[in-house]
C-alpha cells in the first residue's frame, strides 16, 4: 500500500496522534518509551471494548447513540463482583455483569422501537435506572474483586498485556462481522439510509435491536473487567461516556452512520489513555482533561466536516461521500482496517 | 416587485409570422463543451444554442448528459473544456448559482429544488431575493407567485403561505416552475421534465403558457422524455446522446419514430414483448400468489385485487389513487385482508430516499437483498455474490461495472442497479412502485423484457405506474380511481385510450382536475352510486369486468382454503 492510500484511512490519524502524544511524553519525562506504550495497551482495551459497542451504534444511522454505556460500566462492576463473590466463579461474574448490560439495553430497545422514543433520550433513560440500582447496591458494598481473575488482566508477557491481544481478537472479529456477515452488512445499509435499507428487505427493527443489545453487552463486559481491575465503584463508568463516542469518531467511524471503522477505535483509544497519561505528567486537573478532549472532538468534527462545507462540497456528515471517501469506497469495504 | 413587468412585456411583443429561427439572437451558445465526473464523461463536446423566442425541445437518454448540459447551461457547473456564452458574452470560467451572467437563465428541476419546510413565498425569497424588496418582501412575493400561478395554472388550489411539504407533488411541481420563472429579466426558462407530475390540464395550461412566453422573445429549453409533447410544444429539437448533440431539427415534420431512433433506442414491439396472450386468457388457472380481499381503510374502499404465479399485474389510473397503498399492504401484510404466499422484494420510485444506498458501490447496492438467500448460517459468500453480480451488471449493461461508486452512476443506471437488486433476490412476488419515472426509453426497454422474462420464469410482478402505456406489458391490470377498483382489464383490453377512458370516467368534461375532485369526494355510499351510474354508458368493459373480480375472489378462497 503506498502512502497515498495509507492517508486516505480514516483510521490512521488516531494512530497518528497517539505516536505524537507519545513521543512528547518521552521527550518530557526523559525515561524509556517501552513502559509508557506497555501501560497505554494495558489501559486502553477497555475503553476499545465499550467503544466498539457504541461504534456499532453510531453506524446504525442518524440519532443513534448509546448514553447508557456509563451507568452500565457502573453497575456491571458490582454485579459482577457480587456475583463472583457469592458464586466463587469469575467467568459466572463476568457473565453476570455481561447480562446486566443486555438488560439495560433492553429496557432502551423497547423505547426506542416500541415506543419511539429518541435514542438519546431512550438510553439516557435506561442509564438513570441502571445508576439508581448502582447506588442502591454501593450502600454497604463489601464484596471484594476476584484475585485470580485480577491477576489474569495484569499478565504482560514481553509487556503486551494479556488483556490487548484478547480485545485485538474481539477488534478482528467485530470487523469480521461487518465484513463477512448478513448482520453487518445489514447494519451499514441501513446505517446509510433507513428507508432503502426497510425496502430492500432488511429487518431494520431486528438489526437496530441487535446493535443496541451488543453495545450493552459490551458496556457490561467493559464494567465486569474494570471492576476486577480496579474496584466497584458508582463512579467506574463516568469518564466512558464522553471518551466511547470521542474514540469512534476520531477513529473514522461516520458519526451520521453507515461507515465504521473498528481499527480506528484502537488509534484513537491508545491516543486518548496517552493523553491522559501527557496530562497527568504536566500536572492539568481532570476539567482540564476534560476541555481538552471536548475540544479535541470538536476539532476533529470540524476538520471532518466543516473543512468540505466551506468548500462547497456536500459534507461528509450529509451522508454523501467527498472525493476521497468515495475512491476508499470503491476500492473494497466500509469497514477499513 | 419587479418581476410584475415580466408578464407584461411579453404579451405586448407580437409573435412573428414565420418560425423560421435562424434570424433570431442567440441567448445561450455552447461550443465544444465538455464535462467528466469521476470516471464518467458525462459531455463530450456539445454544440448547442438556444435562440430568443423559441422552444428548444432536448432529449435523450437517462445517462445521455442531458442534466449535466443543464447545469452548464444554468450556470451551475463550470464545463471543463469548451465555452458557453449567454446574452453574446463569454463567461468567465466561475460558476455557481450568483455568476452574473447566468442571472437570466433560470430552471425548473424535475426534483423541484424547494425547502419542504418554508412557505411558497419563502421559497420564492430563497431563490429571487435580488429582485424582492428588502422589507415587506413576503407580501411582495406572495403576490408575485400568486399571479404567476394564476397565470400559469388556473385552479392550481395553491396559496402563498403553503408549506411545500403540505402540498401535492403536482403542486409542489407548478410552484417550482412558476419560482423559476419569477425573475427582474428571464432570457432562458429551462423546464426539466416539468409535465412528469402534472395531469393533463395543468400540462396544457403551462404549454400555453410557454408559448405566450416565447411571443415575447423570452427562449425556453424543455426536456422531456415525452416526446410527443415536445413534438407538440417545441420549434426545433435537439437530441443527445453520449455526452453530444447529434441531431438538431426543426419539429415540424418530425415523428415520434425519428426521434426515437436518432436516440438509438429500439423501439419496443409490442407484439414481440407483449404478454402471452394464451396465458393472459385464463389468469383463474394460476395459483394463486397474493391477494387483496375486500381491503378497506387507509386510502382504499373494498378493494380485491388477485396475483397470480408469474403474472404480471399492473395497477393503474391516477396518480395516488390507492395505487401505493395496495403496494404498502403486500409488502407489509399486517392486516387479514390481505395475504401473500412467498417471499418479496420491492422497486421504489423514489431512488433518492429509499433506493440509493450512497456509500456503496454498484455491487454492494445490488447484492444487498440477495445476499440473504445466498448466505450460509448468517455468513456471506463472496464468491457467489461476485457471480450473481457480474451476471446482472452485464444483463442489464450497467455502465461502470460494479466497482463504480453508487454516486458516480446517472440516475437510469441507478435504477437499474435498483431494478436488479429486486430480481436478483430470489423473492417469489415482486413490487415495483412506479419505478421508471424519468428512466430513458432505452432503458426502460430493457426492464420491460426483464420482467416480462422473469415472469416467464414462474415469478410474480405488482407495478404500479403512473404512465399507462407501460400497463401494456401486463397480464391484467386493476384500473384504481379514489381508492377503489373501477376496472379490472386484461390482455388486449389493456391499452392507454382504455386506461383513461376509465380512469377519467367519471371526471369527463370537467377540467377542473381529478385529484382535486377525489379529493372533495365523500368516498361513501354517493360515490359507489355515481360510479355504477357511470360505468356502463363510460366504459363497458368496466362492467363486464365487475362480475370477473367476484369470481376471482371465490377461486382464490377455494385455492388455498
Amino acid at each position: 500500500m503506498n502512502i497515498r492510500a495509507l492517508l486516505s484511512r480514516p483510521w490512521i490519524w488516531g494512530f497518528a496522534a497517539a505516536v505524537l502524544v507519545w513521543l512528547i511524553i518521552v521527550i518530557i519525562s526523559g525515561q524509556g518509551g517501552g513502559q509508557t506504550v506497555s501501560l497505554a495497551l494495558s489501559l486502553a482495551p477497555y475503553l476499545v471494548v465499550v467503544g466498539l459497542g457504541q461504534m456499532l451504534v453510531i453506524t446504525a444511522g442518524p440519532g443513534n447513540i448509546d448514553v447508557s454505556v456509563a451507568p452500565i460500566i457502573s453497575l456491571a462492576g458490582f454485579v459482577s463482583v457480587a456475583v463472583t463473590t457469592s458464586t466463587g466463579s469469575a467467568v459466572v461474574g463476568v457473565l453476570a455483569g455481561i447480562g446486566v448490560g443486555v438488560v439495560v439495553a433492553l429496557i432502551s430497545t423497547v423505547s426506542i422501537l416500541g415506543l419511539s422514543v429518541p435514542p438519546i433520550i431512550a438510553t439516557l433513560a435506561a442509564g438513570l435506572i441502571a445508576s439508581s440500582v448502582t447506588l442502591s447496591l454501593a450502600n454497604g458494598f463489601t464484596a471484594v474483586p476476584d484475585a485470580g481473575l485480577r491477576q489474569l488482566l495484569n499478565v504482560r508477557p514481553a509487556g503486551v498485556p494479556l488483556l490487548a491481544v484478547a480485545v485485538a481478537g474481539v477488534t478482528a472479529l467485530v470487523i469480521a462481522l461487518l465484513r463477512r456477515t448478513i448482520y453487518g452488512r445489514s447494519l451499514i445499509a441501513v446505517g446509510q439510509n433507513r428507508r432503502a435499507a426497510e425496502r430492500a428487505g432488511i429487518p431494520v427493527a431486528r438489526i437496530i435491536a441487535t446493535t443496541y443489545l451488543a453495545s450493552g453487552a459490551l458496556a457490561g463486559l467493559t464494567g465486569s473487567l474494570l471492576a476486577a481491575y480496579i474496584a466497584p465503584s458508582a463512579d467506574l463508568g463516568t469518564r466512558y461516556l464522553l471518551d466511547s463516542v470521542a474514540v469512534v469518531v476520531i477513529g473514522g467511524t461516520l458519526i451520521s452512520g453507515g461507515r465504521a471503522v473498528p481499527v480506528g477505535v484502537w488509534g484513537a483509544a491508545l491516543f486518548f489513555i496517552l493523553l491522559d497519561g501527557l496530562v497527568n505528567l504536566v500536572g492539568w486537573s481532570t476539567a482540564a482533561q476534560n476541555l481538552l478532549k471536548g475540544g479535541l472532538v470538536l476539532l476533529v468534527l470540524f476538520l471532518a466536516g466543516g473543512g468540505d462545507r466551506v468548500a462547497g462540497t456536500p459534507s461528509r456528515f450529509r451522508r454523501r461521500p467527498r472525493p476521497a471517501a468515495a475512491t476508499t469506497t470503491t476500492t473494497g469495504d466500509n469497514t477499513h482496517g | 416587485m419587479h418581476v410584475h413587468n415580466l408578464p407584461a412585456e411579453p404579451f405586448a411583443a407580437p409573435r412573428g409570422a414565420d418560425r423560421g429561427s435562424s434570424d433570431r439572437q442567440p441567448v445561450v451558445v455552447a461550443r465544444h463543451v465538455t464535462k467528466t465526473y469521476g470516471r464518467t464523461r458525462a459531455l463530450t463536446g456539445v454544440d448547442l444554442e438556444v435562440r430568443a423566442g423559441e422552444v428548444l425541445g432536448l432529449v435523450g437518454h437517462n445517462g445521455a448528459g442531458k442534466s449535466t448540459l443543464m447545469r452548464v447551461l444554468a450556470g451551475l457547473e463550470a464545463c471543463d473544456e469548451g465555452t458557453v456564452t449567454v446574452g453574446g458574452r463569454e463567461t468567465s470560467g466561475e460558476a455557481g448559482p450568483r455568476a452574473a451572467e447566468f442571472r437570466g437563465v433560470r430552471m425548473a428541476y424535475q426534483e423541484t429544488s424547494l425547502c419542504p419546510d418554508l412557505t411558497v413565498a419563502e421559497n420564492i425569497w430563497v431563490s429571487s431575493r435580488h429582485c424582492l424588496p428588502r422589507l415587506r418582501w413576503r407580501r411582495a412575493a406572495g403576490d408575485a407567485v400568486r399571479r404567476r400561478l394564476g397565470e400559469m395554472f388556473p385552479g392550481h388550489g395553491v396559496t402563498s403561505g403553503d408549506r411545500i411539504e403540505d402540498l401535492s407533488l403536482a403542486q409542489r411541481q407548478m410552484v417550482e416552475i412558476a419560482r423559476a420563472s419569477l425573475v427582474d429579466r428571464l432570457d432562458l426558462l429551462i423546464l426539466d421534465e416539468p409535465t412528469e407530475s402534472l395531469g393533463p390540464d395543468a400540462a396544457r395550461s403551462l404549454y400555453d403558457y410557454v408559448r405566450r412566453l416565447t411571443a415575447g422573445g423570452v427562449a425556453v429549453l424543455l426536456i422531456s422524455h415525452r416526446i410527443r409533447e415536445i413534438l407538440s410544444v417545441a420549434d426545433r429539437v435537439a437530441v443527445l446522446r453520449d455526452g453530444a448533440v447529434i441531431a438538431d431539427r426543426p419539429a415540424a415534420g418530425l415523428g415520434e419514430h425519428d426521434v426515437l431512433a436518432l436516440m438509438g433506442a429500439q423501439v419496443a414491439d409490442r407484439a414481440g414483448s407483449g404478454p402471452a396472450a394464451a396465458a393472459a386468457g385464463e389468469p383463474a388457472d394460476r395459483p394463486v400468489m397474493a391477494e387483496l380481499r375486500g381491503a378497506t381503510g387507509s386510502g382504499l374502499h373494498d378493494v380485491s385485487v388477485r396475483v397470480g404465479a408469474g403474472e404480471v399485474v399492473g395497477l393503474a389510473g391516477l396518480a395516488g389513487q390507492g395505487q401505493q397503498e395496495v403496494l404498502e399492504r403486500l409488502w407489509r401484510p399486517a392486516r387479514r385482508d390481505t395475504k401473500v404466499h412467498g417471499s418479496r422484494a420491492y422497486v421504489p420510485g423514489d431512488r433518492q430516499r429509499s433506493g440509493v444506498l450512497p456509500l456503496w458501490t454498484v455491487a454492494e447496492n445490488l447484492i444487498v437483498t440477495a445476499m440473504r438467500g445466498i448466505a450460509r448460517h448468517g455468513l456471506r459468500r463472496p464468491a457467489e455474490e461476485r457471480a450473481a453480480v457480474g451476471s446482472w451488471v452485464e444483463r442489464l449493461s450497467i455502465r461502470g461495472g460494479p466497482d463504480a461508486a453508487m454516486t458516480e452512476l446517472s440516475g437510469g443506471n441507478q435504477q437499474k442497479v435498483i431494478v436488479a437488486r429486486a430480481f436478483a433476490s430470489a423473492a417469489d412476488l415482486v413490487l415495483l412502485d412506479d419505478p421508471f419515472r424519468g428512466v430513458d426509453v432505452h432503458t426502460k426497454t430493457d426492464l420491460y423484457r426483464l420482467i416480462r422474462h422473469e415472469a416467464a420464469q414462474g415469478r410474480s410482478v405488482v407495478w404500479y405506474s403512473s404512465e399507462n402505456a407501460e400497463m401494456a406489458h401486463c397480464d391484467r391490470v386493476y384500473v384504481f380511481r379514489a381508492g377503489r377498483v373501477v376496472a379490472e382489464l386484461a390482455g388486449e383490453e389493456i391499452s392507454e385510450e382504455q386506461i383513461i377512458a376509465v380512469s377519467f370516467a367519471e371526471s369527463d368534461g370537467e377540467p377542473g382536475g381529478p385529484p382535486a375532485e377525489s379529493g372533495g369526494e365523500p368516498g361513501g355510499p354517493s360515490a359507489e352510486s355515481h360510479d355504477t351510474r357511470n360505468r356502463p354508458s363510460a366504459e363497458p368493459d368496466g362492467a363486464r369486468n365487475r362480475p370477473d373480480g367476484a369470481r376471482n375472489r371465490s377461486d382464490g378462497a377455494q385455492s388455498h382454503e
